[in-house]
């Protein structure tokens, strides 16, 4: 009686009291004492050791289709994220960020045309022979901006700026063919063309531009959406695998120490060579979706990201160099010009200034930086803030920065010495250090080119590391699959047939 | 049967979990972010006439208030469940920081500084300083260089006295009022020749003082930009594009033109239609 009060062992229905405790094993006779019938799991499972045997087969086929199936679907967002970064929309977005630069350029090259008149010579040739080059690579752009939009809200944007563009080019070409009628010398031109200029200028400024430059936000969104989903897929296609593959595993080891326990065997081969082969399998998938994670992440944030950025960087110190030619243009909008040409300074390389006097001296002191520890704010310092993983690469970006920091004190040195001379009442002589200036910006614009050169070497880098880190696994899985399945059927035949013939 | 189907559920639901938990690891915790809310609550200012003003019963008025309500509207928010609160130039960045307001709207100048604490989506408009005088006055004072010598209202706290004396050096002469209100009716009440603030302020100013003491005019000789952004979470890239987005529809299907007309059209405002450029949300 005291046996009976012991917990029974679990799954079996306790005796009821009053009875003879049921024997352990072996004595059982089935007509006497019947196995209780199979409850829960147990009840699925089937009976006979061939059933077994064969369940577990098939476990191990459906868990080994499953992993394959996820591998595919992981490898293909993989493969896909890759091409809609690397050779789709991510080079779009850098033409169309490009388009604002070419517009900026359009209007500049207009007030230089204008400004310098008839009298230079061929200036005037020159800065229309520019507009012309600018206004087509503009309609390139925008014609990559538009394909790329996928949305109705982008789709009217894009729209808008082709519209606002023409309008733009008509009001350009009277304010020039006024121009050349009244065969100005060198200087601001008659007040009929300063106010067709201002009309052309102010549609530039407050219609095309902050349209096509919006449009290359909602195209960067675009690249960063799939860049997050993409990478979100691979991740989690590699949880998967590890999730089924694992699965995998442990139904395959199972396998073999059941069949070790009924046969009698030591060791299946072919079935412990498919559990090696497993593993070998979920290793390389697993590790090569870490790799591909990191290459999108890699192409994405240190290429990518800085490109997009740099090229606004240059958007907006082209339009701020505008505004410093529409200064000496238009004495009427002077202050205007001057104010918004220290708030995009700011933008470019913020440093707490009340005016651009106090700006200037703020930037000539001192833009030495560390790394990661850059005292400046705005585009530039969050470039010299941005983490980079190899030594090599950072200290390559520090080099570049460093240039483009130092052109850009020169630029900022010049336009101070610009204002001087105005607000000096020496406006020829302003007008006449111009082109020395423009060289310097020129220069300055180039170096920031050549340091987004090294994030374009980056991500070139990543999306070619990223293509070589799927090629192959579409030919590897079915290969692995038709494997892994052989030899666990070599493996398992032999046992059922052996149970067959012995029945 | 019940234990049978419930195993492999729950491994799913495991493995499920497991996923989820990776995928969310990249994009920004998405449960937070504006683009999943049902009730936004919106920082406003509560005295600037024609922004944002609170009324004697409570609600909010102004062309903030209005473009708060479209866009929580364009972000699938009802208006019903949409609350105002009142930020000031002190307590807006804190107030986004700690969650008590979603968005602001409350003539929030984008500046780095701030770019370093709150994310800011639009600009939804750029203002301008200009300067308001009384009508008699408009023809002498044409633009702010013509304040030289004339008496300028200054109100402590504020950029825009200083933007003129200091900046430009303007050598106008300060007349100290509590508040741009103030400056108003020491304008009205002829104590001072003119009013130099943001252009929207100044028109709501000049639609308050429409119908009663003399007839005010703004010069309309704009010397500065002042971008007004939304402010938003720093780290909501999502929520900041929502509202980027938001604010092109709101100019695309005349929403941002018929409510500047509404707010500003009866002051003589020579306002912009067009979409500003966007500071961009990364």
């Amino acid at each position: 009686m005291t046996a009976v009060q012991h917990a029974p062992p679990a799954g079996r229905p306790a005796p009821a009291p009053g009875r003879p405790p049921a024997r352990r094993r072996g004595a059982a006779r089935p007509w006497r004492t019947p196995e209780p019938p199979p409850t829960g799991v147990a009840r699925l499972l089937p009976h006979t050791v061939a059933g077994r045997v064969r369940a577990l087969t098939a476990l191990a086929a459906v868990l080994l289709v499953a992993m394959l199936a996820v591998s595919w679907w992981a490898i293909a967002n993989a493969r896909e994220g890759v091409r809609v970064i690397g050779q789709d929309a991510g080079p779009q977005v850098v033409a169309t960020g490009d388009l604002y630069f070419q517009l900026t350029d359009m209007d500049a090259q207009l007030a230089n045309a204008l400004l310098i008149g008839g009298a230079a010579g061929d200036g005037r040739t020159q800065a229309l022979a520019r507009y012309d080059e600018n206004r087509q690579k503009a309609g390139t752009a925008l014609l990559k901006a538009a394909k790329l939009a996928d949305e109705t809200t982008e789709d009217n944007t894009a729209r808008d700026v082709l519209d606002a563009l023409g309008r733009y080019e008509y009001l350009a070409g009277r304010a020039l063919l006024l121009d050349e009628q009244s065969q100005h010398a060198s200087g601001p031109p008659s007040d009929k063309v300063i106010d067709l200029y201002r009309q052309a200028t102010d549609l530039m400024k407050l219609d095309v531009l902050p349209k096509a430059y919006n449009l290359t936000l909602d195209n960067g969104t675009l690249v960063r959406h799939t860049y997050e989903d993409k990478r979100s897929a691979v991740l989690a296609g590699r949880t998967w695998i590890m999730v089924t593959g694992v699965a995998l595993l442990a139904v395959l080891l199972g396998f073999q120490l059941y069949l070790a326990r009924r046969f009698r065997r030591l060791l299946n081969v072919p079935l412990a060579l498919a559990t090696l082969g497993t593993l070998a399998l979920l290793l390389a998938g697993a590790t090569m979706l870490s790799g591909q994670a990191g290459h999108l992440r890699k192409a994405k944030e240190e290429g990518f990201d800085s490109i997009l950025a740099l090229s606004r960087t240059r958007a907006i110190s082209n339009s701020a160099a505008a505004d410093e030619t529409r200064f000496l243009l238009d004495p009427g909008r002077a202050d205007a010009y001057e104010q918004v040409y220290l708030s995009k300074s700011q933008t470019v390389l913020y440093l707490k200034a009340g005016n651009l006097t106090e700006y200037n001296q703020a930037v000539q002191s001192n833009l030495a930086f560390e790394p990661g520890r850059a005292k400046f704010l705005g585009f530039l310092g969050t470039e010299a803030n941005r983490p980079t993983e190899s030594d090599k690469r950072r200290a390559q970006l520090a080099d570049a920065l460093g240039k483009a920091l130092k052109d850009y004190q020169k630029v900022q040195a010049n336009d101070s010495q610009m204002r001087v001379l105005v607000h000096g009442g020496q406006r020829e002589q302003a007008v006449a250090g111009r082109s020395a200036s423009a060289a310097d910006f020129t220069e300055y614009d180039r170096s920031l080119q050549a340091l987004a050169r090294v994030h374009q070497t980056a991500f070139d880098e990543a999306v070619k590391d990223g293509d070589d880190g799927t090629s192959g696994w579409y030919a590897v899985l079915p290969i692995a699959g038709v494997v892994i399945a052989a030899l666990v059927f070599v493996g398992v035949r032999p046992r059922l047939a052996e149970y067959r013939w012995s029945k | 049967m019940v234990e049978v189907r419930r195993r492999p559920t729950a491994g799913v639901l495991a493995a499920a979990l497991l996923a989820g938990a990776t995928a969310c690891g990249i994009a920004d915790a998405d449960e937070n972010s504006l683009r999943s809310r049902d009730r936004l609550v919106i920082g406003v200012n509560a005295d600037q006439p024609g922004l944002g003003e609170r009324t004697a019963d409570g609600s909010y008025r102004g062309f903030d208030v209005d473009v708060g309500k479209d866009i929580a509207r364009r972000l699938g928010v009802p208006g019903g469940n949409v609350t105002f609160k009142r930020v000031t130039s002190a307590t807006r960045e804190t107030m986004i920081q700690n969650g008590d307001v979603d968005l602001v709207v409350a003539s929030y100048s984008v500046t780095p500084e701030r770019k370093v604490k709150v994310a800011f989506a639009g600009p939804y408009y750029v203002a301008h300083q200009d300067v308001l005088v009384r009508d008699s006055d408009a023809r002498t004072i044409r633009d702010v260089h013509d304040l030289r010598g004339r008496r300028l209202c200054r109100v402590p706290g504020s950029v825009s006295f200083p933007r003129v004396h200091d900046e430009l050096g303007v050598a106008a002469l300060p007349v100290e009022a509590d508040g741009y209100t103030g400056c108003l009716d020491a304008l009205t009440s002829g104590r001072l020749d003119a009013v130099s603030t943001d252009d929207l302020i100044l028109g709501g100013l000049a639609a308050k003082a429409a119908g009663s003491g003399p007839k005010l005019r703004i010069v309309n000789a704009p010397f500065t930009d002042e971008p007004y952004g939304v402010g938003v979470r720093r780290g909501d890239v999502g929520g900041c594009e929502a509202v980027n987005k938001a604010i092109t529809e709101m100019y695309q299907d005349g929403t941002a033109q018929r409510l500047l007309r509404k707010w500003f059209a009866p002051v003589g405002l020579a306002f912009t239609t067009t979409v500003p450029q966007f500071e961009g949300c990364v």
